[in-house]
């Protein structure tokens, strides 16, 4: 295990470098891929690896970046590629055909906001775009956690029982453009973690046809098995979770991340790196009394409901951040996670750091009190973070 | 290394630098968390990206702690300043510092230049951007100082230089320790020297956090994006090659652009702002203009030369005469072009003009030395009638001697003298006194007035446009054979090039690198004795002079024509007068008499003469000493700055030339010009806007506008992209820096 100081573009790539020399055994790694601010340098990195039986096609858009990673992963290939904002929803299309033919391409998005107008800064609502889509989503809050979670990304997508495309967000800059300490694992310990990938249904030496025309009640039955796959998500990821304990010796971050929150009455519940900041806050709310606790949703999608409602159990009070907006209504996690709170609980959802704004730990704690002095949910509200 | 050795580390520790865009300051912050990470700390770092462009104002971020950093925020608190560049000292850079704070500046200032302006913190300083120049990091314009500052980062901390090794070599940086080292060594720093509240601008705290958390509309509704910009595009009209070439001043991108445009009008009368023989020069100038057209890299020069002849030839654009209440009388000695500029200019000016011309006519080379099949005489009188028609008066037969000219002088208000070149040059050799050996230039005038009959081989000693059109004239007066013998290579031949090559089609003999080195006159013949030349060194204008070699070779020749070109060697100053940078003096008394032309240095061509005779005109009524006015001090365009593609290609319109069957007698104009003024289409404009849109069109911000045949740049929102420039086809555009 060796520490390198690493900006999470480049822990993503190195994550997936590995991952794809891991399956030289195999059938080797196919990426294609296609710049935008601010994932370009996770491209750039990746780019620059020598990858025995690997192949990253630079293709002239988004859309035919993905179409690689399908065409690889359809002939049997471990693949990766890293998109952002606009560029993620140009890939759209693609990235709904790897989910609906089920192809393990694993994706590291940096999350910003879509335009027009141009905006280059953090805003989860481009990875929100396939919430419904039947890809596996991750948020990250660290850079060790997007090392971590695009190695096991690997695993759990090309796991049988799941075999679907997995999305791991970091939000654009903010973590994106971080550079931090990571620990990485050597080659040998991602080979024994990485099992060789393994396609049932890829094109081999027998010609036939993916994703061809079917009837409603095929559909049916491909969306069924579909749902099932991603609702059992949660707990291969628990089996792989401790597997890479054993393997690597550290933990893997868990599906949800609650903190302090077994004894909370009022609880801050938030995805990517503002969850890190509310933990900060909540330690030093702590120190004053409060009894404050954090909840960070990691996995978005398969949503870990039972796991939640755990967490939410007895809980008074819950505030929901939310970097994104879903017009019309309020922040995505809010309005997915508002119903498994206890009955009378205060659920109020804070959308901040819209647009990459800065949410600082006084936000937080602004919120915090804003929340503790509730008698009652209201409508979702914006909060200007600068 | 115990952290506790490290000086004046307060954990957990937030960093800020500021730099320039391009100036490496997001690495200099991922160096310090290299440099701490390497220590056992835990470290992040970032840099605030936004939409800037290389130049604009930067901050980049580190934090250093023994825990695990949970903060994503920007740094609002740092407790050490880095400052890559003195001019971001502004007030907002102390934001949030407090008392005792590290601030280390790169400047060239010794610390006591700044007093006692930071005193409340441990002040730093190191001229970073000399160090890292003298070691070559960055480019010579962008000098990178990241690597370098950190030695002096290093020092300050009571860090060994061996922790910057580990964290350069990460970055691959490893080849800019040495300037490290010298940072390190030459860094001067003082501890905080008063612990007195600062000025509250100083210590500027976070942004608040909005007292409501419901949300208003308080967003600014309009963000001004300029102030994103560090430049700004400017129309800066730079000068065409063509203009910044011609020798006579004419607008040349400007009169060919209004023919571009159907104007002739226009084009007449810009043109006839400086040229009063546009006929004439539409035929036989030289064209620096050509030589110099920026087409000539793409598809071929534009066709100037005879743009202006069809202005000259067609143009019915009266030229205005001023009216002025005071008119000065001016007296013009000499006839030729020079002395027609000069009177052109007076009198258009309003003021009264008497030409003394020692020859029967006006016009003087252009009327006697240049044949009829070049510049036809009606040409001529076209020119010249245009230029009368202002009211100058002429005084033809009229030489002016040393007297004369007193006279002149003291009865007018001023006089310009323009007599042109002195006596033609000769060889210098034995048997140049032979009967059949003549001056070019009195050879042309003698048929011009009456053709002559000639015979057998006549042998033309020159490379300039008088020996070539000897040599053309001789094959016109019956020659059997014309051979030009010059003394250096034909490529060095002064002549107009499409006259070589003319004089060639017409059956002209070349023989370059040869010399008379004697003549043996035998009755009716002479023998010339040629000598082999050889390219020797370079003389002073850069030029290799030619050196005469052993081998010889006679020729037989029945008439010798001497076109060597003309010596300055007027004795026309009256006792007691001098000339100094072409105007005359009386003793130390300055006297409104000038020379222009020939007889003023001149190089020897119309269009040069027509040049010092408008500088003559304009010193005359200015009674400036100095004849050279301010040429424009700017670049022209070169063509590396045209945007080649921006143009279909189209090879120039050419000349419509007659070749004659048969040359004896027959004296008509062999080049008719262009029939359209179609070849003004090809001209790129350099660096003259057309309107043609095209930064209107590919500014992505939308903020270029066209108003009065101008566009203009809204700095609001401009934000400095650069895109007009680059795509601007004439180069009319350039980025100026704005002030920060």
């Amino acid at each position: 295990m060796s520490t390198q100081l690493l900006s999470a573009n480049h822990a993503a790539a190195l994550s997936a470098t590995l991952a794809a020399r891991a399956n030289r055994k195999g059938k080797g790694f196919v990426s294609g891929v296609y710049p935008i601010t601010p994932s370009t340098e996770c491209m750039e990195y990746l780019c620059n690896q020598k990858i025995e039986k690997g192949r990253v096609v630079r293709v002239e858009s988004e859309h035919s970046a993905m179409g690689v990673c399908i065409g690889g992963s359809a002939a049997g290939a471990r693949s990766f590629t890293a998109t952002s904002s606009n560029g993620l929803a140009y890939m759209v299309e693609n990235c709904i055909a790897a989910a609906n033919l089920r192809l393990p391409i694993v994706m590291s998005v940096a999350n910003r906001t879509l335009g027009p107008p141009w905006n280059i800064w953090a805003d989860q609502g481009d990875a929100l775009l396939l919430r419904d889509a039947g890809l596996i989503q991750f948020f990250c809050a660290s850079n060790q956690e997007v090392f971590d979670t695009v190695l096991s990304a690997f695993r759990l997508a090309e796991e049988a029982r799941v075999m679907m495309p997995v999305m791991v967000s970091m939000e654009g800059f903010i973590l994106s453009h971080n550079v931090a300490p990571v620990e990485v694992p050597p080659q040998a310990l991602v080979d024994d973690f990485l099992p060789l990938t393994d396609i049932p249904h890829r094109l081999e030496s027998v010609p036939h046809t993916l994703g061809q025309m079917e009837q409603p009640h095929q559909t049916e039955c491909h969306r069924f098995q579909h749902h099932t796959a991603m609702l059992g998500a949660p707990g291969v990821y628990d089996e792989i979770r401790r597997d890479f304990e054993i393997l690597f010796g550290r933990a893997l971050a868990g599906a949800i991340v609650p903190y302090r929150a077994e004894d909370a009455d009022t609880l801050i519940v938030s995805m990517g790196t503002m969850g890190i900041t509310a933990e900060a806050v909540v330690d030093a709310l702590r120190e004053a009394g409060a009894r404050v606790g954090s909840l960070r949703v990691r996995l978005f999608r398969p949503l870990p409901v039972d796991a939640i409602a755990a967490v939410f159990a007895g809980k008074k009070r819950i505030a929901v951040l939310d970097r994104n907006i879903g017009l019309g209504l309020g922040g995505v996690l809010w309005s997915d996670i508002r119903a498994l709170a206890d009955p009378g609980a205060v659920v109020q959802n804070y959308l901040t750091g819209l647009g990459g704004g800065d949410v600082r730990p006084e936000h937080i704690a602004k919120i915090v009190s804003d929340i503790t002095a509730r008698q009652a949910s209201g409508a979702p509200m914006l909060m200007e973070a600068v | 290394m115990d952290h506790a050795e490290i000086s004046g580390l307060d954990l957990p520790l937030e960093v800020r630098v500021h730099g320039r865009g391009g100036q490496g300051g997001v690495t200099c912050a991922k160096l310090i968390a290299g440099l701490f990470g390497q220590l056992g700390f835990h470290v992040q770092t970032f840099g605030d990206y936004g939409s800037e462009r290389a130049g604009a104002p930067v901050q980049a971020y580190a934090r250093v702690d023994r825990a695990p950093i949970r903060n994503a925020n920007k740094v609002y608190r740092p407790g050490h300043l880095l400052v890559l560049d003195e001019a971001l000292l502004g007030p907002h850079i102390l934001d949030g510092a407090s008392p005792g704070a590290l601030l280390l500046l790169n400047t060239p200032q010794p610390l006591a230049h700044f007093g006692g302006r930071f005193a409340p913190y441990r002040f730093a300083v190191l001229d970073a951007t000399a160090i890292a120049r003298e070691h070559g990091i960055g480019s010579a314009s962008v000098v990178i100082i990241n690597t370098t500052i950190l030695g002096a980062y290093a020092r300050i901390l009571g860090l060994p230089l061996t922790v910057l090794e580990k964290a350069y070599a990460h970055l691959g940086l490893s080849s800019d320790l040495p300037a490290a080292e010298a940072a390190f060594a030459t860094v001067a720093m003082e501890d905080p020297r008063q612990t007195a509240p600062i000025a509250p601008a100083h210590r500027a705290p976070p942004p608040p956090v909005k007292p409501t958390l419901e949300h208003h509309a308080d967003i600014p509704v309009t963000l001004k994006t300029g102030n994103w910009s560090n430049q700004l595009p400017a129309y800066v009209e730079p000068p065409a090659p063509c203009n910044h070439a011609c020798p006579a001043g004419n607008d040349v991108v400007g009169f060919v652009q209004a023919l571009n445009k159907g104007n002739s009008e226009d084009a007449a009368a810009l043109l006839f702002e400086t040229q009063p023989l546009p006929s004439v020069c539409g035929r036989v100038c030289p064209a620096p203009c050509m030589n110099a057209c920026n087409r000539a890299a793409f598809d071929g020069a534009v066709n100037i030369r005879s743009l202006e002849r069809l202005v000259g030839d067609s143009s019915t654009y009266a030229i205005p005469r001023e009216d002025i209440l005071h008119p000065q009388h001016i007296a013009v000695v000499g006839g030729g072009p020079a002395g027609l500029s000069a009177a052109y200019q007076l009198a258009r000016a309003g003021h009264a003009v008497t030409i003394y011309e020692a020859g029967a006519e006006l016009g003087g080379v252009l009327a006697s030395g240049i044949p009829a099949f070049r510049l036809p005489p009606d040409v001529l009188q076209r020119d010249l009638s245009r230029i009368l028609a202002l009211g100058i008066k002429t005084r033809l037969s009229t030489p002016i001697g040393k007297a004369d000219l007193a006279t002149l002088a003291k009865d007018h208000d001023g006089v310009v003298i323009a007599v042109g070149f002195g006596v033609s040059k000769t060889l210098g050799i034995a048997g140049e006194s032979a009967g059949n050996v003549e001056q070019g230039l009195a050879f042309l005038a003698r048929v011009k007035e009456r053709p002559e009959t000639l015979s057998g081989t006549v042998v033309v000693v020159g490379g300039g446009n008088t020996a070539i059109d000897c040599a053309r004239t001789a094959l016109r007066c019956g020659a059997g054979t014309v051979k030009l013998v010059y003394r250096r290579a034909r490529e060095d031949m002064p002549a107009i090039a499409e006259e070589i090559a003319e004089a060639e089609r017409e059956g002209v003999a070349l023989l370059p690198y040869r010399q008379p080195i004697a003549i043996h006159e035998r009755s009716a013949q002479a023998d010339v004795v040629l000598a082999e030349m050889e390219a020797g060194p370079a003389d002073a204008s850069g030029r290799r002079s030619p050196v005469a070699t052993a081998r010889t070779a006679t020729l037989t020749a029945n008439r010798i024509l001497l076109a060597l070109g003309q010596a300055n060697d007027h004795d026309l100053l009256p006792t007691g007068w001098s000339v100094r940078a072409g105007r005359a003096y009386h003793g130390e008394e300055a006297l409104a008499v000038y020379f222009a032309g020939d007889c003023a240095g001149g190089e020897g061509t119309v269009t040069h003469a027509i040049g010092s005779g408008r500088k003559a005109a304009q010193a005359i009524l200015t009674r400036t000493h100095a004849l050279a006015l301010a040429k424009d001090e700017a670049l022209p365009v070169a063509p590396g700055q045209i945007r080649f593609d921006a143009f279909a290609v189209a090879p120039p319109h050419a000349d419509r030339l007659i070749h004659p069957a048969a040359f004896a007698g027959n004296f008509a104009e062999t080049n008719l010009g262009l029939e359209t003024a179609a070849e003004a289409s090809r001209c790129f404009s350099c660096g003259h806007c057309t309107l043609c849109d095209t930064c209107l069109l590919s500014c992505p911000e939308g903020v270029i506008a066209q108003r009065g045949g101008r566009y203009r740049v809204d700095p609001d929102y401009c934000k400095g992209c650069g895109m007009c420039v680059a795509e601007c086809p004439r180069a009319g555009i350039e980025m100026q820096e704005k002030r920060l």
